[in-house]
């Protein structure tokens, strides 16, 4: 029941937006589709979070924490697109809702996997049904992003590919690569082999991740694809292929392979906001900014992992904290795209004058997404620095404070200059209105950022402290 | 003995497709290969779920992704690759020492299950190798989908060596999954076309820092 409202219907819902003709039917469906998506989510979160479906689908608390998440993005989105679609007429949308119903189940699907080859179909399938959506525009940029995203993520996904197929040759004793069989018997995988199967693992779905150096792709794509595309893409998908990551580290703690995995997870996380530390500064394009944006926040998710101890419980709460924020200024620049129609930094000013709400909400989003206190990703980013300090790697906390005081400056010099910046004198150009559309989707994600990252329920705390415990640490 | 012969086919056509610079051929070479290709799964364990494979992969990498291919570049005038990365001379030696490093390779590491040839898999790391080389080297956007594509065929002998432990249901999803990939690929490639009159990437500039 859960699998068929959660995965099939979804791509029901595709078929009939398919054959459908009226326009306003197929948003009414998406808005459908996403509502019910979401309620089956919370009616899930009375169940005990550890569950299985059958052998292939199941949940526990890692995979419910990221289905939430997904779930309640997806559902603001859907209430944006209403707006957005609007107003631009195209005949490409038909496309676009089917895709994206269809990469909700594919999304879906990848929290579900109990196995890990399902998994990775699950997973290569949400990088083919993004593609038709960041080429929406269809623009020469944007055929650019698509094929440069389509085709490294392909290749990264393959490689993923031959590292489920080490596994489960490190697996033979065991005779399945089910999840819950690799777990339970990791001390049979042959180690070799596991080692491995974990690197190619790592590469393939890093680059689904956006990890640097396999990040190349991000800012194309983020910065060609249209806004709500790109909160879906930095919220959500992006929460799937940590998810995955989060299944490797899992099976390298159970064979005790933590201090052959840690290190790598470090110097891959540290080398992303290294990398983002450089193009964010001076970055002339406030999509692709965000882009990096995203690189950087996928880095100190992965640095958490590899810190170990209770840098584990922040990464977790970090991927949630930055779902939200990444849905809030993706869709602040959405709704400043739609007004000024560039996305270059220098032609939007004054925002605040012309767009008062979206203006301070782009500001809240500066706030919210570089760590300023009282919002989640502050109290994350310091627990991460609490156990690289307590672990004696003073070099890592260094490079840390040094990359994210560096993204700190950048962000905050282009979002208050966009925000504020001077009102050009020649305001022959009417500004449009902020419509119902535009502005609620924004108050609806800042009061979930206020709870998931302030005023903390204490059913988060328990779901994330069950999430941690999955991996066999403390 | 009949598993070596596809496998050394299987190789032989890799070579020539890394030395070819026609995108027709190429194309019909692949659908060669994997024709080869399809036939291992029998050889190795004989039955109904090798059956099935055997037809499915018939399907799919024999003759619906190579007429895709096709459809892709239907209107493209120039279908030779005009000025590769990396010579055709120099690319067959990389080849060939990319193939000295498989066998090396598989040499060294030892299988913790039984295996049916000891060429099986060198000759899955040369294929994929061979493929990442294609993909690399080439500025053609369908040259860097065969690539990909013959990429996927030394992963599929890879996954011969589990095909007895593998459930029917995630096979068919890994193949659906590439189908699907290269369907997308087709169509990205017609955008290419339309929007700037070749399906070179060469064109693909526009973005950067």
């Amino acid at each position: 029941m859960e699998f068929f409202l959660l995965v099939v219907f979804p791509i029901l819902m595709a078929v009939v937006v398919f054959l459908l003709q009226q326009e306003d039917f197929k948003k009414i469906i998406l808005l459908l589709t996403s509502s019910v998506h979401l309620f089956v989510t919370i009616v899930l979160w009375k169940n005990p979070h550890d569950f299985q479906l059958n052998s292939f689908l199941g949940f526990d608390a890692a995979s419910q924490l990221v289905l939430t998440f997904i779930s309640i993005l997806f559902f603001v989105v859907s209430i944006y697109l209403i707006g957005y679609l609007k107003e631009k007429k195209r005949g490409a949308d038909k496309v676009f809702m089917v895709c994206l119903l269809c990469l909700l189940a594919g999304m879906t699907l990848v929290t579900m996997s109990r196995h890990m080859g399902l998994l990775w179909i699950a997973i290569a399938s949400t990088t083919l049904l993004s593609a038709p959506l960041i080429n929406h525009d269809r623009t020469p940029q944007s055929i650019e992003a698509t094929w440069k995203y389509l085709l490294i993520s392909s290749l990264g996904i393959a490689l993923g590919l031959l590292g489920t197929l080490f596994l489960a040759i490190s697996a033979t004793p065991i005779k399945t690569i089910f999840l819950g069989d690799i777990l339970n018997n990791a001390a049979f995988l042959s180690p070799s082999w596991l080692k491995l199967s974990v690197i190619f693992l790592l590469v393939g779905y890093g680059t689904k991740m956006g990890l640097a150096p396999m990040h190349t792709w991000k800012p194309d794509a983020y910065g060609e694809a249209p806004p709500p595309v790109g909160a879906l893409m930095s919220g959500a998908l992006t929460g799937c292929a940590f998810l995955a990551i989060f299944r490797v580290a899992q099976i390298c703690f159970h064979a005790h392979l933590q201090e052959f995995v840690s290190p790598i997870f470090v110097l891959l996380g540290i080398l992303s906001l290294g990398i983002a530390a450089i193009f964010i500064l001076g970055q002339k394009d406030f999509h692709r900014m965000l882009g990096y944006s995203s690189v950087e926040h996928m880095g100190i998710l992965v640095l958490g992992l590899g810190l170990g101890g209770t840098a584990i419980w922040a990464s977790l709460f970090h991927l949630v904290n930055n779902a939200f924020a990444k849905g809030l200024i993706f869709l602040v620049a959405g709704n400043l795209y739609q007004n000024f129609r560039s996305k270059k930094v220098e032609n939007i000013q004054a925002a605040v004058h012309k767009l008062p709400i979206t203006g301070i909400f782009l500001i809240v989003g500066l706030l919210v997404i570089t760590g300023f206190p009282p919002f989640g990703i502050f109290y994350s980013e310091l627990l991460i620095l609490k156990e690289a300090i307590m672990t004696q790697r003073y070099v890592l906390v260094f490079f840390y404070l040094l990359f994210l005081s560096v993204i700190f400056f950048g962000y905050a010099k282009i979002i208050l200059g966009m925000a504020l910046g001077k009102a050009p004198d020649n305001t022959a150009r009417e500004t449009q209105k902020e419509t119902f559309f535009m502005i609620v989707p924004l108050v609806i994600l800042i009061v979930i950022l206020f709870f998931s990252g302030v005023l903390v329920p204490n059913s988060l705390y328990n779901l994330i402290d069950q999430a941690t415990a999955l991996l066999g640490e403390r | 003995m009949w598993l070596e012969i596809a496998l050394i086919l299987i190789i032989f056509l890799g070579i020539i497709i890394l030395g070819n610079n026609h995108l027709g051929s190429m194309i019909q070479l692949f659908a060669l290969q994997s024709f080869f290709l399809s036939a291992t799964p029998l050889l190795i364990h004989p039955g109904p779920h090798a059956i099935i494979m055997m037809i499915v992969t018939i399907i799919l990498k024999v003759f619906l992704i190579p007429s895709l291919l096709f459809w892709a570049i239907r209107h493209v005038s120039i279908r030779r690759e005009v000025q590769p990365l990396i010579g055709y001379g120099k690319t067959l030696i990389l080849g060939g020492f990319l193939i000295g490093v498989s066998f090396l390779i598989s040499s060294k590491l030892d299988l913790p299950l039984k295996e049916t040839s000891n060429l099986l898999v060198p000759s899955a790391f040369s294929i994929v190798m061979i493929g990442f080389l294609l993909l690399v080297s080439r500025f053609k956007a369908i040259t860097q989908v065969i690539g990909y594509l013959v990429m996927e065929n030394g992963i599929f002998l890879f996954a011969l060596l589990l095909l007895d432990k593998t459930p029917l249901l995630v096979e068919m999803g890994i193949l659906l999954d590439i189908f699907v990939g290269a369907l997308v690929m087709g169509i990205v490639i017609n955008h290419i076309n339309q929007e700037f009159g070749s399906a070179s990437t060469i064109n693909l500039t526009n973005l950067r820092d």
